[in-house]
């Protein structure tokens, strides 16, 4: 019963997120909160679905950005050919949102069934092993693809239910939408018992193992359901770029999204979102000041690294319980002494 | 494994956490001093220009800022246009596709850019033209060469144009020298080494088609693909040794080239083969290759001898006076671009409104240091820009590193062009 | 996709054959230079230094300046190696020291800072333009021919170097003292420091000779690879598969590794050149599938 309660909360919040969205989308009649929030949309989906497995599960992927690509290619792919276009009518984009998330969640299966055997370091290798060679075949397969130039031409966007995705409002609230069912999802995961037997096998895998946890059919899981919301997050910029590009699955891909969950905290379930709201703003304000923009990233995650020892909201985090703990023992203390 | 005796600083003393609180302020005053909406007359007409400033192709985007401020800097002294000054905000994309496609966006929603100068190379700049395209945002593509991006009717879009070099342009000029070169020594074995991406693999195959045009017993007996910023060319330069061609082509460019003819040169490549290498003729390239073979064929890119005229000379002096680069093919050709925009805004009288500023810029004829004639002319038609130099010269160890310049006729390059865009269906 | 008639073609030919054995030899050298600090970083701290590729870019500029300001190549070799090895032992003191025993990410993310610092650094000081040292007085030959084949006197030296410096760097780890206090001390630091050894003093000697390593290599390969700013990336990625498929903390692994790595690139290039980097790939991916530890590595995984 607790929990049913915990989620009615949860969802009140994200539907009070979701109308706060809309109505900045729609209230501000420049086109920049809407460029940002969508832009934030997909990158925050790739880092939260990346961290239902490097902060929930233990498994540290250097390879997610590859399922965020394929979700973009496969939608942007699907909608470039007329056939497909033609054959669907009105229902093509919800069916190649639909072929996106399904195409690579069996991918994922593929990939994952082969690298969650592997523990830490050559998990990290494989998959990273695994995108790189998934970035190769989109630059050699340059009849499908487009090679290095990416999607050419646009991606046309017929209308359905009255949504017209060329429209930047529609656009912005349809993404809004995809983005916050995206999240509720990963909250009921994490916040299920699915979810903690996943901080289980974090902490300890054999102690799982012992008590009746298949671990690799719960790991595959994991890495199945947040591959295909990283593709949904794909999906999200190859609306917002009406393009796909080999640079989504490259390796940098990956590793700013980790950046991401590492700057804004890898416990606290937001924390990746404000990672990328961090790195965003951080990246376009250091380039208004300066062209040494590597710098002064690179100084910031020094700090973050070696300074705070762990991401922005984690350590709010720790300070709030070591805060509490300190007025707690100070209320024990004095009525000890009292 | 674990290291605990190297003990991990806890947590932070308060000054430092102060220090962060500043900064975050400072960070914050920074974030509402945007989105800045600006558009008043007398203000500064905001060029927006995202480019490469980083990692191994930021030589390129540097030399196209130095140009572009340079330019603007000359008109902004004569008094600026209507009264309204140039300024020019730079953005770097990293060359990502995505990220030249988002900053696009912020450079007009945010920093109230009212033009946008596109100096990305190939592979972003089809993003940013359906940004453009999207936004119904004026813009001049300035570097990418790629063909298609304005020869194929998909791309084209009313209010975009491009004041580059076109592939096939440089393909016409390139394959009328090396057919005549091939002629008179009786060469017909050909081999090719170019990077493999689109616009390697486009412009060595339009070169190849034009040599086998003008000389038809030519011949392709090997090619190698290396890929793009590969460091290491030994495997590719034994698999031209295997082939033993008789001569060679390619479009490999900047660090890449560098590399390239160091390396080939240990294998005594270059007295093996003659060389045909389009993008040799950029000066940061030519001043970098230490082992410079005199005689290879280098296609125009900007040097300060061609044309050779008065105008040339005092736009090289100028750039070298403001520039920490030296002038590269990019350079000249966002120089060029201010130059389009600042005749531009002078007809429709200081209005950077896209559908007038589109009006203006179909056709334009401008003076310019770059052109055949000194004029350089966006055509009308495909939105492309032509007449400006192109042609072949011959490398030599030492400055000027190329002599004889071939020029070719532009009056070639319009039939050839014209040919090609009805095989491709383009016309 | 594959070209079968253009490799038989080569393979059959000992021109052909000795060309792209000895081009696969010497990517594969320098390759192994960098991999082999990379490995021996890991096999002993179990640090991943992912930022070795500032270290080789290092070198290689450190070489360039040096060869620019006396004209003595192996003056400026030396000063490559020894000068990353210098930033080797500071990054190791002064940061990546504080990432001893942390997850993973800690360590990939000061070193991601590293990369761009460091990039950005060289932009500053040496420009963002393509430098090239050239081919030194002393290897300026013509090429030697062997078997039909064509052989540069200087990827001889390279290939010399890099070898005797491998089989140093095994003898420096298992026979020396340096070596046997290093390997204790990462299985029992608290104890060998009981002896009175300051064993950051060595973690750190051992860290900088690393760096050095790939100081080297970038040291060897600055007279025929342009240097520009972001040099070290390419390799970085291209050695770690050589870490991986040899084996993680096995210098011997990675010595073969390399040598595979290199003979997939030159005869790739005959054979099916569009596709060396998948192949690449493809290999290191297998390689985790089957044998996780590397060909040579040893050690549970599972």
């Amino acid at each position: 019963m607790n929990l049913i309660v915990q989620f009615r909360r949860d969802l009140l919040i994200a539907a009070a997120a979701l109308v706060v969205l809309v109505a900045i989308g729609l209230g501000i009649e420049h086109a920049w909160p809407r460029d940002f929030l969508t832009a934030i949309f997909a990158a925050g989906l790739l880092a939260m679905s990346l961290n239902m497995l490097i902060g929930y599960t233990g498994l540290v992927s250097f390879g997610h950005a590859a399922f965020f690509a394929l979700g973009g290619y496969i939608f942007g792919l699907l909608l470039q050919s007329q056939a497909f276009t033609g054959a669907m009518g009105a229902a093509s984009v919800p069916l190649a949102l639909v072929a996106a998330v399904v195409g690579t969640g069996l991918y994922a299966v593929v990939i994952g069934a082969i690298c969650v055997r592997l523990t830490e370091i050559y998990f990290a290798f494989l998959t990273l092993a695994f995108q790189m060679f998934l970035y190769s075949v989109i630059l050699s397969w340059v009849d499908l693809t487009g090679g290095d130039q990416g999607l050419m031409g646009g991606i046309p966007r017929p209308e359905f239910l009255g949504i017209d995705l060329g429209d930047q409002y529609h656009r912005y609230v349809f993404c809004a939408v995809l983005f916050v069912v995206c999240v509720m999802i990963m909250r009921i995961m994490t916040e299920s018992p699915f979810g903690y037997t996943l901080r289980m096998i974090r902490d300890n895998a054999t102690r799982a193992a012992f008590l009746g946890v298949n671990v690799t059919r719960v790991k595959l899981i994991c890495f199945v359901v947040s591959s295909s919301i990283a593709a949904v997050g794909g999906v999200i910029l190859a609306l917002f770029t009406s393009g796909a590009y080999p640079e989504w699955a490259f390796w940098a891909q990956s590793g700013e999204a980790i950046f991401m969950i590492m700057l804004g905290g890898l416990n606290v379930f937001l924390g990746p979102i404000l990672g990328a709201v961090a790195l965003r703003i951080l990246n376009d304000v250091v380039q208004m000041y300066t062209s040494h923009t590597e710098i002064v990233i690179g100084l910031v995650i020094m700090f973050v690294v070696l300074g705070l020892r762990r991401g922005i909201l984690d350590f709010v985090k720790d300070w709030w319980v070591e805060k509490q703990q300190a007025r707690l023992a100070a209320e024990n203390r004095n009525g000890r002494e009292g | 494994m674990k290291k605990s005796y190297s003990s991990p600083r806890r947590g932070l003393d308060r000054r430092t956490v102060l220090k962060g609180a500043a900064a975050a302020a400072a960070v914050g005053t920074g974030i509402t001093g945007f989105p800045a909406y600006l558009k008043a007359a007398n203000t500064p007409i905001k060029i927006g220009v995202p480019t490469i400033l980083s990692g191994r192709v930021a030589i390129l985007g540097e030399s196209s800022v130095s140009a572009i401020n340079n330019e603007i800097r000359k008109i902004n002294e004569a008094g600026g246009i209507e009264g309204r000054t140039l300024e020019a905000v730079f953005r770097d994309s990293r060359g990502k596709p995505d990220e030249a496609a988002r900053m696009t966006r912020d450079l007009v929603n945010n920093e109230g850019c009212e033009i946008i100068l596109d100096a990305e190379a190939s592979g972003a700049s089809f993003a940013v033209n359906e940004v453009v395209r999207d936004m119904q945002q004026f813009c001049i593509h300035t570097n990418s060469e790629t063909s298609s991006l304005t020869a194929d009717p998909k791309n084209q879009v009313d209010w975009v144009f491009r004041s580059c070099r076109q592939g096939i342009h440089d393909a016409v000029g390139g394959g009328l020298v090396a057919a005549k070169v091939v002629k008179e020594k009786g060469l017909k074995k050909w081999a090719t080494i170019s990077p493999d991406y689109a616009y390697g693999r486009a412009n060595t195959e339009e070169f190849m088609e034009y040599v086998k045009l003008f000389a038809p017993e030519t011949e392709v007996i090997t090619e190698t693909w290396p890929k793009l910023f590969q460091p290491d060319y030994t495997e590719n330069v034994t698999a031209l040794l295997n082939a033993q061609p008789e001569v060679l082509y390619s479009c490999l460019w900047g660090g890449d080239l560098v590399a390239f003819f160091d390396q080939a040169s240990l294998y005594g490549l270059f007295d093996q083969f003659t060389a045909f290498a389009v993008n040799l003729g950029d000066y940061p390239v030519l001043t970098a290759i230490k082992s410079r073979p005199a005689g290879v064929y280098s296609g125009s890119r900007y040097h300060k001898d061609i044309p050779d005229t008065p105008e040339n000379e005092a736009w090289y002096e100028s750039y070298m006076a403001n520039s920490d680069v030296l002038p590269t093919n990019w350079a000249w050709q966002n120089a060029a671009a201010v130059n389009f925009v600042a005749e531009a805004l002078k007809k429709t009288g200081g209005d950077a409104d896209t559908m007038k500023m589109a009006e203006a810029t179909a056709g334009l004829t401008i003076d310019s240091p770059f052109g055949v004639d000194g004029t350089l002319t966006i055509r009308e038609e495909d939105h492309t820009l032509v007449n400006y130099m192109v042609g072949y010269s011959k490398t030599i160890v030492d400055e000027p590193y190329v002599v004889g310049f071939d020029q070719t006729a532009w009056s070639e390059i319009y039939k050839h062009e014209a040919d090609w865009k009805k095989r491709n269906g383009y016309a | 996709m594959i070209d079968f008639d253009a490799l038989a073609a080569c393979l059959s030919t000992s021109a052909c054959l000795v060309n792209q054995a000895t081009s696969g030899l010497i990517i594969g050298m320098l390759l192994f230079l960098v991999a082999s600090g990379v490995t021996l970083i890991f096999g002993v701290l179990h640090v991943i230094n992912f930022a070795h590729g500032s270290f080789y870019m290092i070198g290689a500029y450190f070489a360039y300046t040096t060869y620019v300001l006396t004209g003595n190549y192996f003056l400026a070799a030396l000063v490559g190696a020894v000068g990353a090895g210098i930033c080797g032992i500071l990054f190791e003191r002064l940061i990546i020291s504080r990432v001893y025993g942390q997850n993973l990410l800690m360590q990939l993310l000061v070193c991601y800072a590293f990369i761009l610092i460091v990039d950005d650094l060289v932009k500053i000081i040496w420009g963002a333009e393509y430098l090239a040292m050239g081919i030194p007085a002393e290897f300026r030959l013509p090429p030697l021919r062997f078997a039909g084949g064509f052989v540069p006197p200087f990827y001889l030296f390279l290939v010399g170097i890099a070898v005797f410096i491998g089989v140093g760097s095994v003898l420096l780890v298992t026979k020396t003292r340096f070596g046997k206090i290093v390997r204790a001390a990462a299985l029992n630091a608290p104890m060998v420091s009981a002896l009175g050894i300051r064993v950051n003093v060595y973690f750190a000697l051992l860290f900088g000779f690393g760096c050095a390593l790939a100081g080297v290599a970038g040291a060897l390969a600055a007279p025929v690879r342009s240097l520009t700013p972001g040099m070290g990336l390419g390799i970085l990625v291209e050695s770690f598969i050589v870490t991986v498929i040899g084996g993680m903390g096995s210098i011997p692994g990675a010595f073969l590794a390399a040598i595979i790595l290199g003979l997939t690139r030159s005869i790739g290039s005959v054979g099916f050149p569009l596709f060396v980097d998948g192949a690449m790939f493809m290999i290191m991916a297998l390689v985790l599938i089957f044998r996780p530890t590397g060909l040579l590595g040893q050690g549970a995984v599972r």
